[in-house]
C-alpha cells in the first residue's frame, strides 16, 4: 500500500511539473467541461451544444467539450459556482449571457462581476422583441404606448425573469416612452412568458426573437417591434423600436459566448481565444444554428471585452434608479 | 388519432430493446421488497441522461408500469408488498398462495393488471390531447390552487394522520424555497454552502425514497430475514383467463376506481388498490370470502393499481402537475431533457410524447407476458439478502445523485434528507406528501408571484385569486379533501396502512 | 397517563424538532429582506408552524396515536451502518475517490450485516467476490456508459 501511495504521489508531481514546464502547449490533453447556467433544452443550452460539437476536430481544440447544466435563479446558481468553485485550469469553461450576468452583478447578491471572468469569444446575439396575442387590438408600439399612457401601471406584459435581457428591454421601453407598465417576470425561460401572452394572462410580452419568430409563424402572436439597432434577417417586416420613435438601443440583446474564470493561465486563454472563434465559424455549426433559428454573431476576445465594458456602463445607469 | 402515426417509433430495435429491458428489470425490482416503483424510477433517471428524450422516457415508463405489477409477486408469494401499491393484493393473494393457488393468483394479478393498465393508457391517449389544449384556461391563479390541491389531497389521504400529512407537505414546500429565489435572486434559508444552488429535485427524490429503505434494512440487523417462498403449483393460463372473465365485475370496479384515482393530482397507487378492494367487496355477492384467498380481491386490487398508471400521467403531461409520486419523479426525468409538459409538449415534442405514450401501451402487454413467465424467477431475485441490497442501493444513491450535475453538494443533500426522512417516517410523517410539496411548491410559488403581480396591476389580490368559476371549484376541492380526511380520522376509518398489514 | 413509554418520548422529541424548525423558518421568513422574495415562504411558514406546534402539543399531551417508534434493539443495529454510510458519503467519497470509497464502504457494510458467521472463510471470499463484481458493474455503468466525471481517485 505504501509503495502504491508513493508511486501515485511521484506520478502526480510529475504530471503537474510537466504541465507547467511546457507552457500549456499540450492544452487540452483531456476532455473539457463547459457549464451552462440554464436547463437542458433551453436556448442557451441548445446553442452551446451546437457550437461546441466540433471541438473534438483536430483544427479546433482536439478534445470534446462536455456540457454540464447548472440551472437555477436566472443563471445565478451556475455563475456563482463557476466564479467561486471552478478550477481555473482551462478545463472548466462556462457559457455567458450578456446582459444577464452583468445586470445581476450590478444588482448585487451574487459572488461574481465582470472582473471574475475572462471572455474567450462570442457566438450569438438574440434580440428581444415585443409581442402581443394574435387577437390583440394593439398593432404597433405606438398603440402600446398610447394604452400605457391612458392606463398607467395597468398594461401587464411578461418576460423571462428579472435582470435578464427581457427585463432590460422592458425598462428601456418604459424609460423611452415615459410610461409606467406592469412587467411580470416568469421563470422557466421564454417559453413560460410566451405561454402567458398566448393564453391571455398578460396583455403583451418581451421575448426572444427566435421563439417569437416560431410563435408568430404558428399564428398565435403578433410581433410589434425589435429591440436592436437594425431589423433582423428573420423578420425583415418588423420595424425596430428606434424606427417607431422609441430610444431603445441594443443593450438588451442577449449575447452568448464562452468565458473562463479569472486566474486561468494566460497561455490557455490565448490558445482558446485563437481557436474558439474559428470553431464557431465552422460551416457545419453555422448550418445547424441557422436551422434552429438561432442568429449567429461571432466576436473575438478583444471585441467581447469592449462589449462587456460598454454594457456595464449602460446597465449601471439604467439600473441606478431601481 | 395522432398516436397511431408514431407507433413505428416504439418498434425501432433500440427503443423496443429498452422497453423489454425496462419491463424485465421493472418486474424484478418491483418484486424486490424495499424497492418501490418511485425509488426504482428515481434511481434510473441518471441512466437516461445520455439517451434521446423519447428513449429515456420509454425506459422510465416501462419501469413504472412493470414495477407496479411486479410488486404483486412478492405480495403474493412472500406476503411482503413489493410496493405500497400492492398492499391490497397481499390480503387475498397471499391467502391464495397458502392454499396452494400461488400460480393462479400470480396469473390473475398479471391479467388483471393488463386489463386495468390498457384501459388506463387508453384514457391517457384520449384525454391528454384535448386536455392539453384546454390547459390554456389554467392561468396563474388556477395553477396555484391546483398545486395546493395536489399537496392537500395526498397529505390528507396518504398519511396516518391528517395533520402530519399536511405538515409533511409544508416541509416539502419549504425545502423547495431553499436557495436562490428565482425572481429576485435573493438567497433564502441558505444555512450551509452546499445549499447555495437550492435542493436538486432528483437528488432529493433519490434520498427521500432510497435512504430510509437502506436504514430500515440496517435496522433489520444480522439476521437471515429473507422470507420463505411458497412453492407454486402449475396452473393453466387459459383457466386464469376464464376465471378473470367470470370475475369481470371485480376487474371492472378495479379498473374504473384506479383510473379515477389516477386522474386526481397527487393521489398514489396505494390508495387505488385499497379503495378498489373495499368497493369490490361491497359489490360482491361473496363478501365473506374476501381476505380468505378470494380471487376477486386480487383482481380488483391489481386492476386498480395498474389502471392508475396511465391516468396519473394525464395531469402531468397537460398541466405539469404530477398525478402520483412516481409521476412526480417522471416529471424530473422530463425536465432534465428540457421538455416542459403542457400544451407545448404536443406541439413541439409530439414525437416524444406519443412515442412515450405508445410505449406504455405496448409495455402493458409485455409486462403481462413476461410477468406470467418470469414470475417465479422474479421471486427468486427478490430474495437477494437484505445486507447486499442495502449496500447496493446506498452506492447507487450516491452515484445517481452525484451524476445529476457532478456536484458533491447534491450527494450531501441527498444523504441528509434521506436520514431525516427515515426518522420522520418512524413517527407518522410520510415521504409522499413531502415530495409532492417539494415538486409542487415551486409551481405554487411561481404562479402565486405572477398572479399577485398581475392582480396588483388589475383588480387586486383577493378578487384575482378568490373569484372565477375554476378558482372556486379548486378551492372547494381543497377544502373538501381536508374536511373529508378530518371526518374519516374522527371516525377512525382511515385506510389500512402497510404496517397494519405486516403485523 | 401513568407511564410514559419510550416511543412517546421519541415522538415528543421528533415533533419538537419539527416544531423548532417551523419556528425558525417562520422567524427567518418574517425578518429577512427583501420582503418580496419571502412572500411565499411566509405563506407556507405560517401554515407550517401552526401544524408543527399543534403536532408537538398533541404529542406532549399524549393525544396522538404513537407510531412504532424506534426500539433500542433497532437503534443499536442501525447505528453502525448509519455511521459507516455517513463516513462514506460525507468524507470518503470526496477524499478517496468514488470507486475506492464505494468498494471499501460496500465491503465493510456487507461484512457487518452478513448473517453468515464471521469465522467462516468461505463467507469472506464470497463477500470479496460480490464487492469486486459490483464495483466492476458500477464502473462500467457510470464511468464508461454515462461518462460521469467523478472526483479523482487517490490510487489511480
Amino acid at each position: 500500500m505504501k509503495k502504491l501511495l508513493a508511486g501515485a504521489a511521484i506520478g502526480l508531481m510529475g504530471l503537474t511539473t510537466a504541465a507547467a514546464a511546457d507552457g500549456h502547449a499540450n492544452y487540452p490533453d483531456r476532455p473539457v467541461m463547459m457549464v451552462v447556467s440554464y436547463g437542458a433544452g433551453g436556448a442557451t443550452d441548445f446553442q452551446a451544444r451546437i457550437v461546441t460539437m466540433t471541438a473534438g476536430n483536430e483544427d479546433a481544440l482536439g478534445m470534446p467539450v462536455a456540457i454540464l447544466n447548472k440551472p437555477g435563479a436566472g443563471g445565478r446558481v451556475g455563475w456563482n459556482w463557476f466564479a467561486t468553485q471552478a478550477d481555473a485550469d482551462g478545463y472548466t469553461l462556462s457559457a455567458y449571457n450578456v446582459p444577464h450576468f452583468i445586470a445581476q452583478s450590478i444588482k448585487g447578491g451574487v459572488e461574481y462581476s465582470t472582473s471574475s471572468f475572462e471572455p474567450i469569444a462570442n457566438w450569438g446575439a438574440d434580440p428581444a422583441v415585443f409581442v402581443v396575442a394574435a387577437d390583440s387590438d394593439m398593432n404597433s408600439m405606438a398603440d402600446v404606448v398610447a394604452f400605457a399612457k391612458e392606463n398607467p401601471g395597468k398594461l401587464t406584459f411578461s418576460g423571462a425573469g428579472l435582470f435578464v435581457g427581457h427585463h432590460i428591454a422592458a425598462l428601456q421601453i418604459e424609460k423611452a416612452a415615459g410610461v409606467k407598465m406592469a412587467y411580470i417576470p416568469t421563470k422557466g425561460g421564454g417559453a413560460a412568458a410566451m405561454k402567458a401572452v398566448i393564453a391571455g394572462d398578460v396583455m403583451g410580452g418581451v421575448n426572444n426573437l427566435s421563439d417569437a419568430f416560431r410563435a408568430a409563424a404558428a399564428g398565435s402572436v403578433k410581433i410589434l417591434g425589435v429591440a436592436d439597432l437594425e431589423r433582423s434577417e428573420f423578420l425583415p417586416d418588423v420595424p425596430t423600436m428606434m424606427e417607431q420613435g422609441l430610444e431603445v438601443d441594443n443593450a438588451s440583446v442577449n449575447f452568448r459566448g464562452i468565458m473562463v474564470p479569472k486566474g486561468t493561465p494566460q497561455g490557455v486563454i490565448d490558445k482558446l481565444a485563437e481557436t474558439v472563434p474559428a470553431m464557431f465559424e465552422n460551416a457545419r455549426v453555422q448550418k445547424r444554428m441557422k436551422a434552429g433559428g438561432s442568429p449567429m454573431h461571432v466576436m473575438n476576445r478583444a471585441e467581447v471585452q469592449a462589449m462587456w465594458a460598454a454594457r456595464e456602463a449602460t446597465l449601471k445607469e439604467l439600473l441606478a434608479g431601481l | 388519432m395522432d398516436f397511431l402515426f408514431y407507433f413505428g417509433d416504439v418498434f425501432t430495435p433500440f427503443n423496443f430493446g429498452l422497453l423489454i429491458l425496462g419491463t424485465v428489470f421493472g418486474l424484478i425490482f418491483g418484486a424486490t421488497p424495499g424497492l418501490s416503483p418511485t425509488m426504482t424510477v428515481a434511481l434510473a433517471i441518471p441512466f437516461t441522461f445520455k439517451l434521446e428524450p423519447a428513449a429515456g422516457l420509454i425506459l422510465l415508463g416501462a419501469l413504472y408500469t412493470s414495477t407496479v405489477a411486479g410488486g404483486a409477486v412478492s405480495a403474493i408469494l412472500l406476503r411482503i408488498p413489493g410496493a405500497p401499491a400492492n398492499i391490497a393484493t397481499t390480503l387475498d393473494g397471499n391467502a391464495m398462495a397458502k392454499k396452494g393457488e400461488g400460480a393462479k393468483a400470480l396469473q390473475l394479478s398479471f391479467l388483471a393488471s393488463l386489463v386495468g393498465g390498457l384501459f388506463g393508457v387508453f384514457l391517457l391517449i384520449t384525454l391528454t390531447k384535448p386536455l392539453s389544449e384546454w390547459a390554456l384556461i389554467f392561468g396563474p391563479s388556477e395553477l396555484f390552487w391546483l398545486a395546493i390541491l395536489g399537496v392537500t389531497i395526498i397529505g390528507s389521504l396518504d398519511s396516518k394522520s391528517l395533520v402530519k400529512g399536511l405538515l409533511s407537505g409544508c416541509i416539502g414546500m419549504w425545502l423547495a424555497t431553499i436557495g436562490f429565489d428565482d425572481m429576485l435572486g435573493a438567497q433564502r434559508f441558505v444555512f450551509h454552502p452546499a445549499l447555495g444552488g437550492g435542493i436538486n429535485i432528483i437528488a432529493a427524490l433519490i434520498g427521500l425514497f432510497a435512504i430510509p429503505q437502506v436504514i430500515a434494512m440496517f435496522a433489520g440487523g444480522r439476521i437471515d430475514s429473507a422470507a420463505e417462498v411458497i412453492k407454486v403449483q402449475k396452473h393453466k393460463v387459459t383457466d386464469a383467463v376464464k376465471e378473470l372473465w367470470n370475475r369481470k365485475r371485480a376487474a371492472g370496479i378495479g379498473t374504473i376506481v384506479g383510473s379515477i384515482i389516477g386522474l386526481i393530482p397527487g393521489v398514489g397507487g396505494q390508495i387505488a388498490g385499497l379503495v378498489a378492494y373495499d368497493q369490490a367487496k361491497k359489490f360482491s355477492s361473496e363478501k365473506d370470502k374476501f381476505g380468505t384467498g378470494h380471487s376477486e380481491g386480487v383482481i380488483a386490487a391489481e386492476a386498480a393499481n395498474n389502471a392508475m398508471v396511465g391516468p396519473s400521467l394525464v395531469p402531468l403531461l397537460t398541466l405539469s402537475i404530477p398525478g402520483s409520486p412516481t409521476a412526480a419523479v417522471l416529471l424530473g426525468g422530463l425536465l432534465i431533457h428540457g421538455i416542459f409538459p403542457g400544451p407545448d409538449l404536443f406541439i413541439n415534442h409530439a414525437d416524444v410524447a406519443w412515442t412515450f405514450i405508445n410505449s406504455m401501451l405496448i409495455g402493458q402487454i409485455l409486462m403481462c407476458v413476461f410477468g406470467i413467465f418470469v414470475a417465479g424467477l422474479a421471486a427468486k431475485v427478490a430474495q437477494v439478502p437484505k445486507h447486499v441490497m442495502a449496500a447496493i442501493v446506498l452506492a447507487l444513491a450516491v452515484f445517481g445523485s452525484y451524476s445529476v450535475q457532478s456536484s458533491m453538494s447534491d450527494v450531501y443533500v441527498m444523504a441528509t434528507l434521506g436520514v431525516m426522512m427515515y426518522f420522520l417516517e418512524r413517527f407518522g410523517f410520510s415521504a409522499a406528501p413531502l415530495v409532492l410539496g417539494l415538486i409542487l411548491g415551486p409551481i405554487a410559488e411561481e404562479n402565486f408571484a405572477i398572479g399577485s403581480m398581475i392582480a396588483n396591476a388589475s383588480d387586486g389580490l383577493a378578487p384575482y385569486f378568490l373569484t372565477g368559476r375554476l378558482n372556486l371549484i379548486l378551492i372547494a376541492m381543497v377544502i373538501a379533501s381536508i374536511v373529508y380526511s378530518g371526518w374519516m380520522e374522527v371516525r377512525s376509518r382511515r385506510y389500512t396502512s402497510k404496517e397494519e398489514i405486516m403485523q | 397517563m401513568s407511564e410514559i413509554s419510550l416511543p412517546r418520548i421519541q415522538h415528543i422529541a421528533a415533533s419538537g424538532v419539527v416544531a423548532a424548525v417551523g419556528v425558525w423558518v417562520t422567524y427567518v421568513s418574517f425578518t429577512q429582506q427583501p420582503a418580496q422574495a419571502f412572500l411565499f415562504p411566509r405563506l407556507i411558514a405560517t401554515v407550517f408552524v401552526i401544524l408543527a406546534l399543534w403536532t408537538f402539543i398533541k404529542a406532549c399531551l399524549g393525544w396522538s396515536k404513537v407510531g412504532s417508534g424506534l426500539s433500542a434493539r433497532d437503534c443499536k443495529r442501525l447505528v453502525v451502518g448509519l455511521i459507516i454510510a455517513c463516513i462514506y458519503i460525507f468524507w470518503m467519497a470526496k477524499g478517496l475517490g468514488f470507486y475506492t470509497a464505494t468498494a471499501i464502504a460496500f465491503f465493510v457494510l456487507l461484512s457487518i450485516y452478513d448473517p453468515a458467521p464471521h469465522t467462516a472463510l468461505k463467507s469472506w471470499v464470497k463477500r470479496i467476490a460480490i464487492t469486486a463484481c459490483f464495483i466492476a458493474v458500477m464502473y462500467g455503468l457510470f464511468a464508461k456508459l454515462l461518462t460521469v466525471y467523478t472526483p479523482r481517485e487517490i490510487f489511480f
